[in-house]
């Protein structure tokens, strides 16, 4: 075991420092999501050109094809250098695209993936509904084959970026009369087909981020169904482990930087001196350390075995968890200007009300445990 | 970078946890024989560490926190410490005295038939020559009297602090120790996951196995989210201490802290997954309760390296 890094490596990490040095963009990323596409594809283009886009993407759809070494390398010179959250290119860089190259056809991949990487085309999650949150294989929006197409009705529920995006993984029952896992079908819907009516949903933190979609009739083609029609459940699910595997490295990253900073705001406003904030500060900063030293030794594994290993899972729930300890910490150190907060504001306050969503999307905490709880312990199902 | 152990590592963990399920089991470790410390010595953990042995703080930390499982006795922790920093003076067990000033007597850690006792001071280890034998100056181990401590498996005594000593300067040995201790801690925390997972599945109550419910499936659970994060911070440290890492203080007092934690934590929540029988002395939950309350003692960690 080790955590040095080769000569190659250390070069790379110096070449991300430059690059980022010379290109962070000096005005903040604005909060809204209507307001910052323009801002968030632009910098994702940047990204491109420059060759920091899909490091660890295949060469041959506009990534750079290096090692997920290197993917992490990035990531934490990226969170170093303060560059802005990539915000809607999140779910095509994260998500859709991963889920795309494990189980897309060459024609998919072909248009879809380098379309992502250029921060060209927006990509939104389709999986939730009103009836289906954690119990996501109660799934009811369907989609009747009707030729060469699938005609979708129905309505999916929390879906970020829903009303600046282009394309949706959307998971829909495509065999009429199934139930539960089986019969499901993984999509790229069209969101500008006629038939789609988006209505955003405004966040307790103000922004309006996320949406529900409605489906009336939408048309698309059955070619654009992903692994084959009724593998929607299994599509998905390589989803969610890449998410919980290594999809959330950029946050983990990014809480060792928060940490410092809550430290030296703790000791310029004097609350440092007490010893329970202290203490609490001194634990956040061993859990942080704990965060990368799991990341890392779970991207060992990935590098070492090609997938990240069950404890994955460990790691998605006590990141999401220590994100809102860090969260809550910032609040407290803010003292009584919490009582200032207010919509459109982008502070610890905003940061804090939507840090929420950390143990409620991608799988609530409650089910993380449950998946901790029988693939790692062994325990017998509960559901 | 690479955090996962390479094969050779691999096969020496599960060498360490054969040995111990046939020769120390948790359950026996309030009634372990005499002869258990030869066989320690004979398994080469109490020289593994010897600076001719070549061993990186990572196999070490790996395969004490496979003993730190079996409640291994906690003088293995300062007897092969002792070994790396005071090899040519260090002759048999070597016992650990918690803390001590010049005016007050050392608590000593499992002193039975220990030659010497090491201590951690503020920027050094201290070897003193105090053997166990004798000690009340009428010869004879048996006469000694020994006191219990919370942890089933140590024994205690009080000493004043005389005879020689010697001393070890170099800031890494300490961090040594902390290191181990911590693995130590990883591995109790371990032991109490097992042992509440293990009696989940075996326990039935309204016609279920207990674990099935989730109330107590997501106590297991997080027993296993704090033993992953102690047990991954655990390798950071012992790389950092090894690639001379100028944060490997940090990093090992991280280490100790999370694994203190959750040695405890688990230890705790074990007791509460077994329900009444977890109360009672003939289960083997609170053994790593009980020894975890002692681990708090032994190098925790300190805020001001964790804030420096």
């Amino acid at each position: 075991m080790h955590i040095g890094f080769t000569a190659q490596e250390t070069r790379f990490r110096e070449e991300c420092r430059d690059w980022l040095d010379e290109n962070v963009p000096a005005e903040k990323r604005p909060i809204d999501a209507a307001d910052a596409i323009d801002f968030d594809k632009a910098w994702q283009r940047r990204l491109f050109d420059a060759g920091w886009a899909g490091i660890n993407w295949p060469a041959q759809y506009g990534g750079r094809g290096l090692s997920i070494v290197e993917q992490v390398i990035w990531l934490e010179e990226y969170a170093k250098a303060r560059a802005p959250w990539i915000g809607a290119n999140f779910v095509g860089i994260n998500h859709g695209g991963p889920t795309l190259i494990l189980n897309a056809s060459e024609e998919q991949k072909a248009y879809h993936l380098p379309r992502i990487l250029k921060g060209e085309a927006i990509w939104c999650q389709g999986f939730s509904e009103p009836g289906a949150g954690s119990d996501l294989a109660g799934i009811r929006t369907r989609g009747r084959i009707e030729g060469d197409e699938l005609v979708i009705n129905g309505s999916k529920i929390w879906t970020s970026f829903a009303h600046v995006a282009d394309w949706q993984e959307l998971v829909l029952r495509s065999e009429e009369g199934s139930t539960r896992h089986k019969g499901l079908s993984w999509v790229i819907c069209d969101m500008h087909a006629p038939g789609i009516t988006v209505r955003p949903i405004r966040k307790m933190s103000g922004q309006t981020e996320f949406a529900e979609v409605f489906y009336d009739d939408v048309r698309i083609p059955l070619a654009n169904v992903v692994g084959g029609l009724g593998n929607g459940w299994s599509v998905a699910m390589s989803t969610l482990s890449f998410e919980r595997g290594t999809g959330f490295i950029a946050d983990q990253v990014k809480h060792s930087q928060e940490i410092e900073e809550l430290i030296a705001a703790a000791r310029a406003n004097g609350m440092i001196r007490d010893e329970r904030i202290a203490d609490k500060l001194a634990q956040l900063r061993a859990e942080v350390a704990a965060v990368r030293a799991m990341t890392y030794r779970n991207i060992s594994e990935v590098a070492r075995t090609g997938q990240p290993g069950p404890e994955a899972s460990v790691i998605r729930l006590f990141t999401s968890e220590l994100g809102q300890r860090l969260e809550r910490m910032a609040v407290l150190l803010m003292g009584e200007d919490v009582l200032d907060f207010a919509y459109g504001e982008d502070n610890a306050v905003a940061d804090y009300l939507r840090g929420f969503a950390a143990t409620i999307a991608g799988g609530t905490a409650q089910i993380q445990r449950d998946i901790i709880g029988e693939r790692l312990l062994g325990l017998p199902k509960s559901r | 970078m690479d955090l996962t152990p390479n094969e050779g590592q691999t096969a020496l963990q599960t060498a360490t946890a054969e040995w111990c399920r046939g020769n120390m089991t948790l359950e026996d470790c309030r009634n372990r024989a005499d002869a258990l410390w030869t066989g320690l010595e004979a398994m080469g953990w109490t020289a593994m560490t010897a600076r001719g042995m070549g061993l990186d703080h990572a196999t070490e930390a790996l395969v004490f926190a496979e003993l730190g499982r079996f409640l291994a006795p906690i003088s293995l922790l300062s007897s092969a410490v002792a070994r790396r920093w005071f090899e040519e003076r260090v002759t048999g067990k070597v016992a650990l005295a918690l803390t001590g000033s010049v005016h007050a007597a050392l608590r000593i850690l499992d002193p039975p038939a220990s030659k010497m006792v090491l201590m951690a001071e503020a920027k050094k280890l201290t070897l003193l020559d105090l053997p166990d034998a004798g000690a009340e100056g009428d010869g004879g181990a048996h006469h000694v009297p020994h006191a219990p401590t919370i942890d089933l498996s140590t024994l205690q005594r009080r000493r004043e602090r005389t005879g020689a000593e010697w001393t070890a300067d170099d800031p890494t040995a300490r961090l040594h120790l902390q290191l181990l201790s911590a693995a130590f801690a990883v591995g109790c925390a371990d032991a109490a996951r097992n042992m509440a997972a293990d009696y989940a599945k075996l326990r039935e109550q309204f016609g279920r196995p207990i674990g099935w419910f989730q109330s107590l499936k997501h106590i297991c659970s997080d027993m296993a989210v704090r033993a992953a994060a102690a047990r991954s911070e655990l390798y950071y440290a012992a790389c950092a201490l090894d690639e001379h890492a100028a944060d490997a203080a940090f990093h090992v007092a991280a280490a100790k802290r999370l694994a203190d934690q959750a040695a405890l934590d688990n230890g705790r929540a074990n007791i509460q997954v077994h329900g009444g029988l977890g109360m009672t002395d003939e289960a083997a939950a609170h053994l790593p309760l009980k020894r975890a309350h002692l681990l708090q003692f032994v190098m925790p960690a300190s805020r001001e390296t964790l804030l420096a």
